[in-house]
């Protein structure tokens, strides 16, 4: 019997590679584990949750920086034996699609949502200023429908963007609901301001529809069902900044889309963003749709931290897994 | 080569069927999905009916790089299709018409299907896939076509969509 069919099956044809992003437990550094065995051959449009898909990605490359080293002995330095060196890996690739996540990931630091300002707001500031108050979202909400009670059209109109979290509690460390957003050392480095966590919190929604007392939202929020004593207030755009102390880290999944041969996917436990050394880079892209017009892209490009194997205790920056078509041959 | 082109003539009419399953054609008798293949029909069939997808099938070649043991090919295909709408006065032909880009773009997702032999009964999996490019909506060269949707003497509004199918061959090229 020729093999012929069986060989053609374990070439990995691939149109594009798609992206999802899970949060890390910045407290414990305990990433949002992909196991291949089960959960490997999910749908490309219903990842398993908690991953987001963040849609598919562009110029997709790989690298490391692992050195093998090589000790020599005797008289002529023949090799003895080989060890690795320190190791470095990363990734890069442009988002197609704009979104929250997406331009949080290709900036890197804390990203803000600027909250719509109070009436009569006269302080300009550039990540937003004086906001108009939260409206506390009620017991019974979950992630997909916020209740708020009677009036609720009033402050939530159809289409707003939305963010939900807490008020800053004069806590320091991280803040933001499901998803550590920034990093708080001090009440006074951001004014002890009670919006703050909703200023950088990742748990944000698309106001699809509003009833008499509830809003129900486009996508469910991030962090899943609002926290009790969570509020809510309009978003009026997403501001991203050159600078800032936060790095961010995220887990994250790419996932080769076949369309012949097998799946290929690379999981990073821990991702931080990371432009590189010194150096002159971009931070969007230019994709010409004909002259004049272009589609603008989000230049991201992250550093893998390690993550220890808890079946070997080998220290891991990336995984890269393989599932064979159906019939290929092994080898 | 045969089965790549009845898997990816047999996975788009099972869509079509699918999509809009009152979108078919009487052909020997017998109502079917309204997508065929010229090369499939007899030498002296009637002209082409109007709101059905006909494909024909072009050049065929070895993708440059990927000769040796299961061969990646490419093969180009022709999907045409015409209309004259719906009422008498053919005012909605222009919106027939983009119904049915619409639908044979949505026939085309997802891009590929698995290889089968249809030869045999029931078909058998032949361990690869079929898989193509986007369909590309433009003038057909044969027939000096200038625009987009071309305009006949009798008012129908035609399309021509290229598609290239790429497929692992079954031959061993050396």
């Amino acid at each position: 019997m020729s093999i012929s069919p069986l060989r053609a099956a374990m070439v990995p044809v691939t149109r594009q590679m798609r992206a999802y992003f899970a949060p890390v437990n910045r407290v414990t550094e305990m990433p949002t584990i992909f196991d291949p065995g089960v959960c490997g051959a999910f749908p490309l449009d219903s990842p398993p949750a908690p991953w987001l898909d963040l849609g598919w990605v562009e110029n997709f490359a790989r690298w490391y920086g692992t050195p093998t080293d090589v000790v020599r002995s005797g008289a002529r330095a023949m090799p003895a034996a080989q060890f690795r060196g320190p190791q470095e890996a990363g990734v890069s690739f442009d988002f197609r699609q704009w979104g929250k996540l997406q331009m949080a990931l290709a900036g890197g630091s804390e990203h803000m949502n600027v909250l719509a300002p109070a009436a009569g707001s006269s302080t300009p500031e550039p990540s937003g200023g004086m906001p108009a108050p939260g409206v506390a979202v009620l017991a019974g909400s979950t992630a997909n429908e916020l209740v708020f009670g009677a009036g609720v059209a009033n402050a939530f109109p159809d289409g707003c963007l939305i963010a939900v979290d807490l008020d800053y509690q004069q806590q320091t460390g991280y803040v933001g609901a499901g998803i550590a957003a920034a990093y708080v050392s001090s009440p006074l480095a951001v004014k002890q301001d009670p919006n703050y966590v909703r200023r950088v919190t990742f748990n944000v929604g698309r106001v699809a529809q509003v009833t008499e007392t509830t809003v129900l939202l486009e996508q469910p929020l991030p962090a899943g069902a609002p926290a009790a004593g969570a509020s809510a207030q309009v978003i009026v755009a997403f501001v991203d900044r050159e600078g800032g102390s936060f790095f961010q880290e995220w887990s994250a999944l790419f996932v080769a889309e076949e369309e012949s041969g097998g799946r290929v996917c690379f999981y990073y436990p821990r991702l931080s963003p990371n432009s590189g050394a010194i150096g002159k880079a971009s931070r969007e892209g230019l994709a010409v749709i004909e002259k004049t017009l272009s589609a603008m892209s989000l230049r991201a490009s992250f550093l893998a931290m390690p993550y220890s194997d808890p079946n070997d205790g080998q220290s891991v920056l990336c995984y890269r897994s393989y599932f064979p078509a159906a019939m290929a041959a092994v080898y | 080569m045969q089965f790549a082109k009845d898997s990816f003539f047999l996975a788009l009419q099972s869509r079509l069927a699918g999509l809009n399953p009152a979108r078919t054609i009487t052909m020997n008798g017998a109502t079917v999905p309204a997508i065929v293949v010229v090369e499939n029909l007899p030498p002296s069939s009637a002209e082409q009916a109007a709101n059905a997808f006909y494909i024909e099938w072009g050049a065929t070649s070895v993708v440059d790089g990927h000769s040796g043991s299961g061969a990646l090919m490419s093969m180009e295909c022709v999907i045409s299709y015409y209309t004259f709408g719906t009422v008498a006065s053919r005012v909605d032909r222009g919106r027939v018409l983009g119904q049915l880009d619409d639908e044979l773009l949505a026939i085309c997702q997802p891009p590929s299907t698995e290889k089968r032999d249809y030869a045999q009964a029931p078909s058998a999996d032949l361990g690869t896939r079929v898989f193509w490019s986007q369909p590309r909506f433009s003038e057909n060269a044969k027939s000096g076509v200038e625009n987009q949707a071309e305009r006949h003497a009798d008012g129908r509004v035609e399309r021509k969509a290229g598609i290239t199918v790429f497929f692992f061959s079954e031959v061993t090229l050396s």
